[in-house]
């Protein structure tokens, strides 16, 4: 177990596609390690992250992968992106200390997304997960950020209270232990 | 995994719902302190206060920025001083307190609690010098708050310690005339008083407590009251019973509880000091929407003090502490709902709308977790009476094995319906009427003690 891809896979969503890529991957000997999946508007997406042994090949998995996808209905087809990766002990990957979650909530408008992700790239603020919603006029982004090469929190505060001000967002930027703290027992 | 409905509850409830963390209070043992000299004690206590707490305000400031939640008050509780003082005359008592508020100064804390004494079952000559002291050391003070345990259900309670605490409260209050008797919000009186409470006036360091801790309080009536309604808008009133409630309430503490803890055991770690214990209580302040009589009119009285306020008080109460218990490692001080009628917008309110009377409120205080709190009266009530009427929150206390305080002001120079103000924090109210002013003094009178119950007699 020496090879750690990862592999993104977008299609059509129909019933059994987590089922046709994982079998395909543990039938390849492939370890499945972090997996991320969700669906929009009718489209699939996922990403994970699995060990294979020295012999597999990133086109074979590739190959399998799409074989497995339009093998029934073309429409269904997987679109596979595919990148080999180093095995990253667990305790590099994030540390929980620096684990923020930020919350900002507005009038629906076009560039809301690329404004709050713009002002996280200029404090070098690196976001690992994002979701958004839409409910009637409202727009509600909830991110999860990596502050690690944040130096100081109070400088954040200040800017995002600036750029609050600046763009009408309601902000709220919190420790992501406050939410583990509150919801989970 | 947090789901974002989690996220987003818990981001109101900080953001909307005035959730902070209300105190956190550093409990510094001052007996090695004493020795035989004034002058040495003072710079003994005032060297162990600005060493042990130089740091407590900066790191309970960052700790708040970087969890996103605001401490508010940073405080310190202190050994009671008649333990520290015991042997010197009241001049070296009143050095002393100087010496801690120069200190208090100097670190930057508001507050610092434990110009106290313990004195349910009788008086040492430490303690008398100190019961005497208390409205010069407050009027020479600025930060030091006193409070004083006259009661437990051990012990019963100290009339004669009653009697002159009663005079005390006069003396205080005129000598604070100009700020309607302020001086009095300094000085609880308490039966069966913890040692680990972090909430002012009444902090103290306690006996059996380790030589530092953090002890933290937190609030939220606010939140409490926001998913009150927010369940009801969901549900419908309809569909809801009082059990449905207090389950709401039960998790809304859990939750409020659990980011107080995980807060203070931050900032105890990062001080180097262990952590001691969370104060469940639903704190109120005097801005808008932060009152616990607001809960009380949510949960079902068009005004507060009308016919099922004490029940309602009850209710609250109870859940707010199985929530809280089962959030915490450690939980103590007061924990439950406070009702200080100055502080909290609301009661405020139904006092000078005349709904909320002090009988009513004494009622509540059987039930809720302290007692009769800020409370101003008129400032022509006699001492005895003020004696009286704390005998009776006493009373309440030491029968029914729980926690009860007074901290009341009679306010010069004003009469039943007109406006005190002492600002901040500390609030307004409408002063409340007394009846029965002047019967109690033959009672007050007698001295001695109410004997301890017969459910002190438990080994």
């Amino acid at each position: 177990m020496a090879k750690q891809f990862i592999i993104s896979v977008m299609a059509k969503d129909r019933p059994g596609i987590v089922a046709d890529v994982t079998s395909v991957i543990s039938d390849m000997n492939g370890n499945l390690a972090d997996l991320s999946q969700t669906t929009l508007c009718g489209y699939f997406t996922m990403i994970l992250v699995a060990s294979f042994p020295d012999d597999v090949s990133q086109q074979e998995v590739k190959e399998a992968l799409c074989r497995k996808g339009g093998n029934k209905n073309p429409q269904f087809s997987f679109e596979i992106g595919i990148k080999e990766s180093q095995i990253l002990k667990r305790a590099e990957v994030h540390s929980g200390e620096s684990m923020y979650i930020l919350t900002a909530e507005g009038e629906d408008q076009v560039g809301l997304v690329a404004k709050v992700s713009s002002f996280c790239k200029r404090l070098g603020i690196n976001i690992l997960d994002l979701s958004t919603k839409l409910h009637e006029d409202r727009y509600t982004m909830i991110l999860l950020l990596d502050m690690s090469s944040v130096k100081s929190m109070k400088e954040v505060r200040k800017a995002l209270e600036e750029f609050s001000v600046k763009t009408g967002l309601l902000i709220e930027l919190q420790h992501r232990d406050i939410f583990v703290a509150t919801n989970e027992i | 995994m947090i789901r974002s409905d989690q996220i987003l509850k818990t981001v109101s409830m900080i953001q909307k719902e005035h959730l902070d963390l209300r105190t956190a209070t550093m409990g510094i043992n001052l007996l090695d302190c004493r020795c035989g000299n004034v002058k040495k004690t003072c710079a003994a206590v005032e060297r162990k206060i600005k060493n042990y707490a130089k740091n407590l305000v900066k790191v309970a400031d960052d700790i708040g920025e970087e969890y996103g939640i605001r401490v508010v008050n940073k405080r310190i509780s202190i050994t009671p001083l008649a333990h520290v003082c015991a042997g010197f005359d009241a001049k070296g008592y009143i050095a002393v307190a100087k010496s801690i508020d120069k200190a208090a100064a100097a670190v930057g804390v508001n507050f610092v609690g434990g110009y106290s004494c313990n004195v349910e079952k009788g008086m040492s000559k430490a303690d008398d010098v100190l019961l005497d002291s208390i409205p010069e050391a407050m009027f020479a003070t600025s930060k030091i708050c006193s409070s004083v345990n006259v009661a437990s259900t051990k012990s019963g309670v100290n009339m004669d310690a009653v009697r002159r605490l009663g005079e005390v409260i006069v003396k205080l209050a005129r000598g604070s005339a100009k700020k309607d008797g302020f001086a009095c919000a300094k000085l609880v009186i308490f039966a069966n008083q913890p040692g680990d409470n972090p909430f002012m006036a009444g902090a103290v360091h306690g006996h059996g407590e380790p030589e530092c801790v953090i002890n933290v309080g937190v609030s939220g009536p606010g939140v409490v009251a926001r998913a009150l309604e927010r369940k009801i808008g969901i549900e419908g009133a309809e569909n809801l019973r009082l059990d449905d409630l207090a389950e709401e309430i039960k998790q809304t503490s859990f939750r409020v509880t659990r980011c107080g803890e995980l807060l203070g055991r931050k900032i105890a770690k990062r001080l180097g000091v262990p952590f001691g214990v969370v104060d469940l209580s639903l704190a109120p302040t005097p801005e808008i929407g932060d009152s616990v009589g607001e809960i009380l009119r949510i949960l079902g009285v068009d005004d507060i003090g009308a016919p099922g306020s004490t029940a309602i008080v009850a209710l609250l109460n109870d859940a707010v502490k199985k929530g809280g218990a089962f959030a915490s490692q450690s939980v103590g001080g007061l924990s439950g709902a406070f009702i200080p009628v100055c502080e909290d917008a609301e009661l405020s309110e139904a006092v000078r709308k005349g709904s909320l009377t002090l009988e009513k409120l004494e009622a509540m205080t059987s039930v809720c977790s302290v007692g009769l709190d800020m409370i101003a009266i008129p400032g022509n009530v006699d001492a005895a009476t003020i004696s009286a009427i704390i005998a009776d929150e006493m009373a309440i206390g030491v029968i029914n094995r729980k926690t009860t305080a007074v901290r009341i002001i009679p306010v010069p120079g004003k009469k039943a319906g007109d406006i005190a103000v002492f600002g901040g924090l500390f609030g307004s109210s409408a002063v409340l009427p007394v009846r029965n002013v002047g019967k109690s003094s033959r009672f007050i009178k007698w001295g001695g003690k109410i004997p301890a119950p017969i459910h002190s007699l438990n080994n």
